[in-house]
């Protein structure tokens, strides 16, 4: 295969800067992708060009043949060309917009106050930039009203611009045809058809490409100013896909999830049920919030010291053979945390008695790439625990042979085979039961030390999705205060127990994991970057299964 | 006397003409297209760069140059559509030639479709006209059941369908993509160009789009010493007849035929018969609504593309409004904005709020609430719409605007200066 470099991409220049283009590529696409500021609101990346906002005048000073074009050239419909000069900020241009900015102002409602997309509305942005600030129309303005939808997005349409976006959405996304745009003219409105509400899946997604405030979300409208949110890259934990996601919060209470670029994961995308898992990160409730140790009868508050003590004196006191010990978990943790696990099975008892539930999980098959972003499997990182080698469902005969036998001590992560009674109730009987998690559930209750353990959004972590594409998070709020995350808990439990092996931060673990654990070979946390790295070493997850298209609900 | 020059309207003006296919057969029909068979369709489509027919429905594109734009080799069909959505206010050439001669127009499709290698050409219909539907695909019947249509005609080893397609009613799928798109059953919008139709346009097919009276016009040039005749009705570039649609305040108000070297002027008082009422001519809208406006000192010029363009007007389609002294123009320029704000698609911005914005104002001329600020106001919407748009339906709100309120301000002024 030849270098890339031998054949360098062809060349075109914008405001006197050098930007390389792929043959085909229009002006404005090549613009975006070098970072370069041009006004656009009907263009989306992944969707068909329309040209039809009109913002997007550039003045091309240069067709390449040594001519200019007779007049401004809308950026998202004309080709980049060898020897193109593309100017984009010249007075003709500055000119262009104020005046097509002028005809989008004339019928929005200047409602900004009350607006919920007030702070990321592309209007808004224009408006303050090439808006004249007073307003020559002086007739009553267009109303079309306010829409109920669907479950999931709002619509108010006089503040709708017609770019026709979430037209666009339905029928090239989604490919459910459910939204068009009505009437002509002056009378143009988006809708849904016979008033039918929208049932796709992926409706959030219409909320954030709206360049104005006409679609926003049923969730998050009212709830908080947007200029005030603060955001942390992160992955969507909603199942094996790995979105990446931006968390947005603020006070150290999330509001809500948007969709972060990924090419090679989600593209724009994020599905309505991953967008709702924010209301996970708050949920104080049922949050397991400080060290509970079994104290006569009941489960009691204690110290980490005085937890970590007991167990190493019980342990002591036991003294577990390898088959004696069971460590149960679920695909909910982090690749660190799995590992960590699994070697304080090895080292602190040479047991590898370590399992988690597998269950068959499905991928729809799809033509509209969006669909096929759910799958069934509502777990993050069960790619991970297949790399790890972690094995078990509950028919496995390892396990069921590990259950049966005497059993003495037993480390529970999170909230594994919660429906397998049968489990809990052998569990039940063990001396030494210890639950490490973020939710009270039926393993807390019965463990004999609980430790409190943190929620994605609180800790750090990789998770690697179902293409085995390892992806990172960020802490994005404040953890409660007595809790700690789990790749630690364990990390010091192996201290406790009397191991050298500590554990500082999640890459030093990370990079532990790559030295020791085939399937990690050849990347360290430094790769991950923002997109992720994909395993070198793909293991199969036999518990695949492609199906055709999922129907909506 | 200036009179008119008869090639399309040949049959049409004979009393006796009868436009069933033998009838039309009888007058030389069909020759052409034999002989068009006997040639390649390179060389058809080079015959008619030669006889420089430019292209009858508004922008005057010389129509053999459009179909050497035709994507070659790319495995897919072409296509050739006739543009018979006619409905730039003041027009009804093509009607004429559809309910009078569908014949002719019909042999100058099969001549295009050979000519472009299109084995299935579509009739885009104004969903208005009933008669010329029911005509048109009458007339298609008596070709199938002549052998004509289908399957190899006249033995020229050929295949061609025919498909009448009515639309449903906006003007604005008289643009060549918006009809294609309206074709393939999606609502009527431009689309963006490029790619062209030449390129991407039925289907995403190489298409072209014809207006009927460019391909009514094809017979003629390929009957015999054709195309040295037709270059010979008019001055360079500007060759052909072309029917005129003379509406308005005039004596005898008609559909002519005529060459292109004739003075408006001549139109008007000797065509046209002077205007009626023996008043004063105020002033033409020379080439359908879309069309800048002429004053009446304005009109000693060549009625052909060339002509008008060097004066800053145009003759688009070819249909002259003629109104006189009495005319009040601010009513007239309510009337035509009324009517691009109501057939703008909406699509792009400039334009769906433009056409709106600008009717609004003139409509307040009209009650009594214009101003100089908002004369020049209207001016300046005007020209915000002027070549920002994605179709032409922009320019065609912007130029009578601009148009209007250049040429007659006065008109303006009285309505606020009385009140």
């Amino acid at each position: 295969m030849p270098l890339l470099n031998e054949f360098p991409m062809p060349v075109f220049q914008i405001d006197g800067e050098p930007v390389e283009y792929e043959p085909g590529e229009k002006v404005l696409s090549a613009a975006l992708r070098c970072g370069k500021i041009i006004p656009h609101y009907c263009y989306h990346p992944g969707m068909s060009v329309v040209a039809t906002c009109r913002m997007c005048l550039v003045d091309v000073v240069d067709l390449g043949n040594g001519r200019p074009a007779p007049k401004l050239q809308t950026a998202c419909s004309v080709d980049a060309s060898e020897g193109m000069k593309i100017e984009t900020f010249n007075q003709k241009v500055e000119e262009g917009r104020k005046l097509v900015n002028e005809f989008f102002l004339i019928n929005h409602p200047l409602d900004c106050p009350i607006c919920d997309q007030s702070g990321e509305c592309t209007l808004q942005d224009y408006s303050f930039k090439y808006g004249s600030g007073k307003s020559e129309m002086d007739y009553s303005k267009r109303v079309n009203g306010w829409r109920d939808i669907g479950t999931f997005v709002a619509l108010e349409r006089n503040r709708c611009i017609q770019c026709s976006r979430c037209d666009r959405f339905t029928r090239e996304i989604t490919g459910t045809n459910e939204f068009g745009m009505f009437n002509r003219g002056h009378e143009l409105a988006v809708d849904t058809y016979t008033d039918r509400p929208m049932t796709n899946k992926f409706q959030g997604n219409m909320a954030d490409i709206c360049p104005v405030g006409a679609i926003t979300e049923k969730e998050f409208r009212f709830k908080r100013r947007v200029w005030k949110l603060k955001k942390n890259h992160s992955i969507c934990t909603g199942c094996s896909t790995g979105c990446n996601v931006t968390i947005e919060h603020d006070r150290n209470e999330v509001f809500r999830l948007k969709p972060h670029e990924n090419q090679s994961v989600n593209k724009w995308w994020l599905c309505d049920e991953g967008r709702l898992t924010y209301r996970k990160m708050n949920e104080k409730k049922s949050r397991i919030n400080q060290p509970l140790g079994l104290i006569g009868e009941n489960l009691e508050g204690i110290s980490w010291e005085k937890a970590y003590g007991a167990i190493a004196e019980r342990i002591r006191e036991l003294k577990p053979l390898p088959h004696e010990v069971l460590a149960l978990t679920d695909t909910h943790a982090s690749n660190e945390e799995l590992f960590l696990i699994q070697k304080l099975l090895k080292e602190g008892f040479s047991s590898e008695n370590i399992f988690c539930p597998f269950p068959t999980w499905e991928q729809s098959e799809s033509d509209f790439f969006i669909n096929t972003l759910i799958t069934t499997d509502k777990t993050p990182n069960r790619a991970g625990a297949l790399a790890l080698q972690i094995k078990g469902d509950q028919k496995n005969k390892k396990l069921k042979k590990a259950i049966e036998g005497e059993l003495k001590v037993v480390f529970i992560l999170g909230n594994p085979f919660e429906n397998e009674l049968e489990f809990k109730e052998i569990i039940k009987r063990t001396q030494l039961v210890i639950h490490i998690g973020v939710f009270h559930n039926s393993w807390s209750e019965m463990a004999d030390v609980v430790l409190p353990g943190q929620f994605y959004s609180e800790k750090e972590g990789t998770y690697t999705n179902k293409n085995q594409r390892v992806q990172s998070t960020e802490i994005a709020v404040k953890a409660l205060r007595r809790t700690r995350p789990e790749w630690q808990i364990i990390s010091e439990l192996l201290q406790a127990l009397g191991h050298k092996s500590s554990f500082e931060s999640i890459p030093q673990v990370f990079n532990t994991m790559v030295q020791e654990a085939k399937a990690f070979t050849g990347i360290s946390f430094d790769k991950i970057g923002g997109f992720g790295i994909e395993l070198t070493k793909n293991t199969k997850d036999p518990g695949k299964k492609v199906v055709p298209e999922m129907t909506a609900i | 006397m200036l009179e008119e020059t008869l090639v399309l309207f040949k049959n049409i003006r004979n009393p006796k003409y009868d436009k069933s296919l033998a009838g039309y057969k009888n007058t030389g029909g069909f020759k052409s297209l034999k002989k068009v068979f006997g040639m390649k369709p390179e060389e058809v489509v080079q015959e008619v760069k030669e006889s420089g027919v430019r292209g009858r429905g508004g922008a005057g594109f010389p129509t053999g140059l459009k179909w050497s734009f035709m994507a070659k080799g790319t495995g897919k069909p072409s296509y050739l559509v006739a543009n018979a959505d006619e409905s730039e206010p003041g027009t009804c050439k093509d009607r004429e030639l559809m309910l009078k001669d569908p014949h002719l127009f019909l042999e100058g499709l099969m001549i295009g479709s050979y000519a472009v290698g299109c084995h299935h050409a579509y009739v885009y219909v104004r969903g208005e006209f009933f008669p010329a539907i029911k005509i048109l695909n009458a007339a298609v019947d008596e070709l199938y059941a002549d052998g004509l249509l289908g399957h190899d005609p006249l033995g020229s080893g050929f295949n061609l369908d025919i498909t009448i397609h009515t639309g449903a009613g906006a003007y604005i799928c008289g643009e060549e993509t918006a009809l294609l798109d309206s074709l393939e059953g999606k609502r009527g919008q431009p689309r963006v160009k490029p790619p062209f139709p030449a390129v991407s346009g039925f289907n995403g097919c190489p298409t072209s789009v014809n207006n009927v009276e460019t391909l009514a016009c094809l017979p003629f040039i390929f009957s015999d010493g054709g195309v040295e005749s037709f270059k010979s009705f008019g001055p360079q570039n500007n060759s052909g007849t072309h029917l005129v649609s003379l509406s308005g305040h005039v004596n005898s108000p008609g559909v002519y035929e005529l060459r292109m070297d004739v003075s408006m002027k001549d139109i008007i008082y000797e065509i046209g018969g002077g205007i009626r009422n023996g008043k004063k001519l105020k002033g033409v809208i020379p080439g359908g609504s879309s069309s800048p406006v002429m004053k009446a000192d304005e009109i000693d010029v060549l009625y052909n593309f060339d002509d008008l363009a060097k004066i800053g007007t145009m003759m688009g389609s070819s249909a002259m409004m003629v109104f006189d002294e009495d005319t009040d123009v601010v009513k007239l320029l309510h009337r035509i904005t009324r009517f691009y704000a109501h057939e703008s698609c909406g699509q792009c911005t400039p334009c769906r709020e433009g056409t709106h914005w600008s009717r609004q104002i003139v409509r307040d001329f009209l009650n009594g609430n214009g101003s100089e600020e908002k004369l020049k106001r209207l001016d300046r919407v005007g020209g915000n719409m002027l070549g920002t748009t994605l179709c032409a339906l922009g320019d065609a709100a912007a130029m009578p605007i601009q148009s209007f309120v250049n040429k007659f301000p006065e008109e303006f002024r009285k309505y606020y200066a009385t009140t």
